[in-house]
């Protein structure tokens, strides 16, 4: 959105759980700020905090210190503001494709929540769906009915919780296409949490690298490659090998990948 | 080589009244050898004879249709009643701490158990019969929904957070639904529950017409036909009304969890 909606802007957050009686921190003094319309993916390995992260922007963690701001506002709750996909589909089993993409809809008329549902259907390439059941879809259809639901309620930010994180390889690689082309299509601020860190940079402007225990921002790497891009280029190499040096996975020469 | 050519209908009937007609031709094996213990037992064509009569005579359908009567309207307000009470259980953990622990030890005491009580409080009168048909069908129901109502996923619980549905429109759209299952396997329970203790009901709260009455009438009357008609009756009805249910059952979940593959 060009109106500068949909931003995010996160100032010195800090979270702890209870566990057993001891306070176990989970996020330290994180700071981030998201542009409108920016698509910003956070990487790091299991129980960096990330996905508590996106909990928080999401509004289902409400217990922190620090501030954790969109469009200027406090984070109440979760809201209209921001959709979210989850890692499983979470489709409701007993609803029809058409009236799981309707399921946050209720308060629209039938009218416009049927153009809402077949509108969303199309743009995630599933029309002619709608009366199908999720258990007659693959993953990667069931994946996609679940960003139609969370886009018909036309969020400014889209929250993603590895969203391709159950599926197999080339399913995975085709879903990163079209997770893109839907950006570029609504133009809306999307933000994800993946441990692919090809996936991150395929698809980021941002990558956000987090490491654990606990959680903090480690670094922060622009990607400025020009669209579409080309998984096996020398840049997006170099940028690959640029975080995997975050976590310590690097190469002992690194000048290899500097042909 | 040509093969004899059996439909799976024509199988899945031979096989169900198999161990029926295996059964009956033991009764009359039994009844063949002269054994002692078989001098008062009649045979089956004996009790098939009987059911002709009773076909012939109004009493009979009259029997089963103030039984099947009664059936329903106990069931349908045990149902009613264990749907709602499992729902508020299952959903608000105050009123779990509130009521589980009287529902339980009261759950303990037989259904047979109440009956004195109930004679001396209601007397010979259709409510206790009615009461104790719905108290059946209500544990089953109850139990089944509250499980249901606390197992739904909180993975769906946090999707209705995310788009704000709340209140009755929770229960509506996810809790019930993610439920159904369990309380349908809670409407099956109870309904056969219902069934068994109608003879309960029947029998030891004396009425004029019913089943229980039948076997009853027979008791006094030492016609062992006559009660054999009457269990029969018993077991082929609650069969069919099972098979019944289970069906309606089916199909509502189908409609609401799996289509039928188009």
């Amino acid at each position: 959105m060009s109106d500068n909606k949909g931003t995010l802007e996160i100032r010195n957050l800090s979270k702890s759980f209870i566990v057993d009686n001891n306070p176990l921190q989970i996020l330290n003094n994180i700071s981030l700020s998201v542009s409108s319309g920016a698509f910003v993916t956070i990487v790091g390995s299991s129980g960096c905090g990330k996905t508590t992260l996106l909990r928080i922007m999401l509004g289902l963690e409400n217990h922190y210190t620090g501030e954790a701001l969109i469009d200027g506002k406090q984070i109440i709750g979760p809201g209209t503001d921001r959709g979210i996909v989850f890692q499983d589909h979470r489709l409701l089993p007993w609803l029809t494709v058409g009236e799981n993409v309707a399921f946050g809809l209720d308060k629209l008329k039938q009218k416009e929540k049927k153009f809402l549902v077949d509108e969303h259907l199309k743009l995630v390439g599933l029309n002619g769906f709608e009366s199908a059941y999720p258990y007659q879809l693959s993953g990667g259809m069931a994946q996609r009915v679940a960003i139609a639901r969370a886009l018909a309620n036309k969020p400014e930010i889209l929250l993603l919780d590895e969203p391709l994180g159950a599926l197999d390889a080339l399913t995975r690689m085709y879903m990163q296409q079209e997770l893109e082309r839907l950006w570029l299509l609504e133009k809306i601020t999307m933000i994800m949490v993946t441990h692919d860190i090809d996936e991150a940079i395929y698809l980021s402007d941002k990558v956000v690298i987090m490491s654990s225990r606990p959680g903090v921002i480690k670094k922060i790497i622009d990607v400025q490659l020009s669209r579409p891009r080309d998984r096996a280029s020398s840049d997006f190499m170099r940028i690959k090998a640029e975080i995997l040096q975050e976590f310590h996975l690097g190469t002992e020469y690194p000048f290899a990948y500097a042909i | 080589m040509k093969k004899l050519h059996i439909s799976k209908k024509t199988k899945r009937i031979l096989g169900a009244i198999a161990v029926p007609i295996v059964f009956i031709a033991f009764w009359q094996l039994f009844i063949l050898a002269g054994s002692p213990s078989a001098r008062f037992l009649p045979s089956p064509y004996k009790v098939l004879q009987k059911f002709v009569i009773l076909f012939s005579e109004p009493t009979y359908s009259h029997n089963i249709a103030v039984s099947l009567q009664r059936v329903m309207i106990g069931f349908f307000i045990g149902t009613l009643a264990g749907f709602l009470f499992g729902l508020l259980m299952g959903l608000s953990k105050t009123a779990e701490k509130i009521f589980a622990p009287f529902f339980h030890a009261v759950r303990q005491v037989p259904m047979i158990g109440w009956i004195p009580l109930i004679i001396m409080l209601f007397g010979m009168n259709e409510l206790p019969r009615v009461l104790i048909i719905s108290v059946a069908a209500f544990y089953p129901i109850t139990l089944n929904t509250f499980s249901g109502v606390r197992n739904v996923p909180r993975e769906y619980l946090e999707l209705a957070s995310v788009y704000g549905i709340k209140g009755i429109m929770l229960i509506r759209k996810i809790i019930i639904p993610a439920a159904l299952p369990s309380i349908t396997t809670g409407i099956s329970l109870g309904l056969a529950m219902s069934w068994s203790v109608l003879m309960v009901a029947e029998i030891f709260i004396q009425t004029a017409f019913g089943i229980g009455t039948q076997i009853q009438r027979g008791r006094d009357r030492f016609d062992i036909a006559l009660v054999l008609a009457g269990i029969i009756t018993v077991g082929v009805l609650g069969y069919a009304m099972t098979v019944l249910v289970q069906k309606i059952l089916t199909a509502v979940e189908r409609g609401r969890v799996i289509s039928t593959v188009k």
